[in-house]
């Protein structure tokens, strides 16, 4: 599905992300760790074609993402409130996502009427703008508008981080639930108990590397939890440029 | 402390993103206000020649009584107009202890930092000193300096506590400017009052009773006041005078899915004008513009002066195109990434601008009508400067929208948020009245008008025939672009 290659970007001097190879088959479920400026967002960005790497490339469906629009038809992410359209109505914001993808309205309301305890009735028809809603919230219109576009590759960063902890459970059974029907999903997290939960692969990233590719099992957690406790620690001397903060 | 927001400021100058335009842009302008300065200095050495030339029957004082209010009216008028606001991101001091004053006062202060402070110094000092002094004494030249900082300081404050209510609600603007245009026409054109004899009136008396120079310090020290005052309730609430509990509902606009998917990205754009103050304003401006035409088209002087039709036709069937489409693709920065990801087509999404122009344009266009009024031939410019805009006014501010890589926050309430208001954007849009005269002028110069106009209507048809050709160069251009753009637009 996604193969990286050479994959390397610069930020004023310092290596920000740099993988020789990578591949992520159909299916798979990715969860991608690493404390903040190891990379991940960019990562990100670079596979959505929304920064331009220093050299290498990032092949969707074996074709490049860089200047091709074919990725857009299946790929569904959500990285911040940057994706959305923020003077909308939630529901005018889902018509017009799920318009891109020629779905009607009444098909966009039945995919809707599926999310009723996922929204919480703060979402629906309580007449705010998406910039008036909480962050929690603006995150979850946008998982939602994912979902919305039935996609076969859905990206999202740290969608846990602003949510409540029962949406939290319930965004972790959407993530399964779609990986069993075959959708590749990847999931970046803070939340070593989440990513462990629901992803197949860890991807762990440090200063741009991914310095570990593990299949989860039973030892994973405490393997993850060991190296984020001592061996990731950060020697305060080197200044790390906090990309994921700092954008 | 107030230097430190000196330093801040200077700082937030130098270390933004895109400081190497502004600093062309600074250049350019203080090279502008340079010239007009040295004008000015030369007409105050000159003013009691130019005065004994205008009113060879006065005394020169007694017309140099007259004019003054006039002057200050008009400065007024070009303050409302041009003067810029003073910026401070007030946000980062606020939970820190500072006193709410010292940010206000600081904000109100900097106020002052405005050329148009400088203009009636060295308009009227120099014959202060030259003929004022001479005839009447050192004490009137006083008062008349006191008098003449009172009356700046009351436009300073006046014209800025006008800008600020006009970001929160452009009606204001339309007000004011509409209340000073009926001051000025009261005068010129009704005679029902005269300012110069009020002015006299004032002026004249100051001369025996200098303590009437308070009158107009007051009348400053209550405008800043007032401004101060309101400033600082601001700082309160980022958006008082909106009800921010008000429903929103959805709409949805079925003239326009009848594009398809470029209608959908028009729609979701018409949302995004309606809904946010600051391209409401803009909207509201065009609307204004309308009126421009009159200013020129009554003027019995200009009456046979094509230029001045040219000039009024591009401004009123394309001002919202101009004020609009300067700060392309900026309106949508906060959600640029989003729409990158999403399945839209850089086609469909230039096609929309297209669209969004086109339907402006011609409501605009509709509007103008009425000026037939004034002559066919008024009509027949505006409908070839209608096609102009749409044929080549539209590709140059596309163009350029290609090369804007400035972030406008929307989600922002107006009441703080000035970025790109004023004279810097007006003489960036100058630059697109340019072009339309460089084709106008040698088919003039030859003798024939006809034909100018018929090259005009030319080239706006041909800009508008060829549109699938600059639909692709400029996602061309685009894509060569991009991540300039996409990396500006993060940058908040």
């Amino acid at each position: 599905m996604i193969q990286v290659k050479d994959l390397k970007k610069v930020y004023s001097g310092v290596i920000v992300v740099n993988i020789p190879q990578l591949e992520i088959k159909k299916g798979e479920s990715i969860g991608l760790v690493g404390n903040n400026g190891a990379g991940k967002t960019t990562l990100f960005r670079m596979i959505l074609d929304l920064i331009r790497p220093e050299s290498g490339e990032v092949l969707s469906n074996e074709k490049p993402v860089a200047g091709n629009d074919h990725w857009k038809d299946y790929t569904a992410s959500y990285l911040d409130e940057g994706f959305l359209i923020d003077y909308l109505t939630p529901e005018e914001y889902f018509y017009f996502i799920g318009g891109l993808h020629q779905q009607t309205r009444a098909h966009v309301d039945d995919f809707l009427a599926g999310y009723t305890d996922f929204f919480n009735g703060e979402i629906l028809k309580r007449g705010k703008y998406i910039r008036d809603l909480s962050k929690g919230n603006q995150t979850k219109v946008g998982i939602a508008s994912c979902m919305l576009q039935t996609p076969e590759l859905l990206m999202l960063d740290e969608p846990f981080a602003n949510i409540d902890p029962t949406t939290q459970f319930r965004l972790k059974a959407m993530i399964k639930e779609a990986n069993q029907k075959g959708v590749t999903t990847i999931v970046s997290s803070h939340d070593l108990n989440h990513v462990t939960d629901i992803c197949d692969r860890i991807l762990l990233m440090e200063k741009g590397k991914i310095i570990k590719d593990i299949a989860t099992n039973s030892t994973t957690l405490s393997e993850l939890e060991q190296y984020f406790a001592i061996g990731g620690a950060p020697t305060p001397a080197a200044p790390i440029i906090d990309e994921e903060e700092n954008h | 402390m107030i230097t430190t927001f000196f330093k801040h400021e200077f700082k937030a100058f130098w270390r933004s993103k895109n400081a190497g335009k502004n600093l062309a842009v600074r250049i350019i302008m203080s090279l502008l206000i340079l010239m007009l300065l040295l004008y000015v200095v030369a007409a105050g050495f000159l003013m009691d020649l130019i005065l004994k030339k205008v009113f060879p029957h006065d005394s020169l004082i007694f017309s140099f009584c007259g004019i003054v209010l006039v002057y200050f009216v008009g400065e007024l008028f070009s303050r409302i107009q041009l003067q810029e606001l003073p910026t401070l991101r007030v946000q980062p001091y606020l939970q820190l202890p500072i006193k709410r004053n010292t940010i206000v006062g600081y904000l109100a202060l900097t106020a002052l930092f405005s050329v148009f402070n400088l203009w009636p110094f060295l308009l009227f000092w120099p014959f202060l000193f030259k003929v004022v002094l001479h005839d009447e004494g050192g004490l009137a030249v006083i008062s008349f300096m006191v008098s003449l900082f009172g009356l700046s300081v009351f436009n300073n404050y006046l014209a800025l506590y006008i800008k600020r209510k006009a970001n929160l609600n452009g009606w204001v603007f339309l007000v004011a400017s509409a209340v000073l245009i009926l001051v000025i026409m009261g005068d010129t054109s009704w005679h029902l009052y005269s300012i110069r004899n009020i002015s006299y009136l004032f002026f004249g008396n100051l001369i025996n009773h200098p303590v009437l120079a308070l009158v107009p310090v007051l009348l400053g020290a209550t405008m800043y006041y007032l401004n101060f005052i309101y400033l600082k309730q601001n700082l309160y609430l980022e958006e008082l005078s909106t009800k921010k509990d008000k429903y929103k509902s959805s709409t949805e606009y079925p003239v326009l899915s009848y594009f398809g998917a470029t209608g959908d990205l028009v729609a979701s754009e018409v949302k995004l004008i309606l809904r946010n103050k600051r391209p409401k304003s803009a909207l509201i401006m065009s609307l204004f513009f309308l009126f421009y035409g009159l200013i020129f088209y009554t003027n019995p002087g200009l009456k046979h002066n094509e230029w001045m039709k040219l000039f009024a036709g591009m401004f009123m069937t394309g001002f919202f195109i101009i004020n609009y489409g300067q700060f392309m693709f900026s309106w949508q920065a906060s959600h640029f990434d989003g729409l990158m990801v999403s399945k839209v087509s850089f086609v469909n999404f230039l096609k929309g601008k297209y669209l969004l122009f086109t339907t402006t344009s011609t409501v605009a266009f509709l509007l103008t009508i009425p000026y037939v009024y004034y002559g066919w031939r008024v009509l027949l410019v505006h409908f070839v400067m209608y096609l102009w805009n749409l044929g080549v006014t539209v590709n140059i501010v596309l163009y350029f929208a290609n090369r804007n890589a400035k972030r406008i926050d929307l989600s922002k309430g107006a009441s703080f948020n000035w970025e790109g208001v004023g004279a810097t954007q007006l003489i960036l849009s100058f630059l697109l009245f340019l072009p339309p005269f460089i084709v106008y002028l040698p088919f003039k110069l030859l003798g024939h008008p006809d034909l100018a106009l018929a090259t005009l209507a030319a080239c706006g048809v041909a800009g508008i025939l060829t549109r699938g050709y600059w639909i692709n160069f400029l996602e061309a251009d685009f894509n060569k672009r991009k991540f300039a753009i996409l990396d500006g637009f993060r940058n908040k």
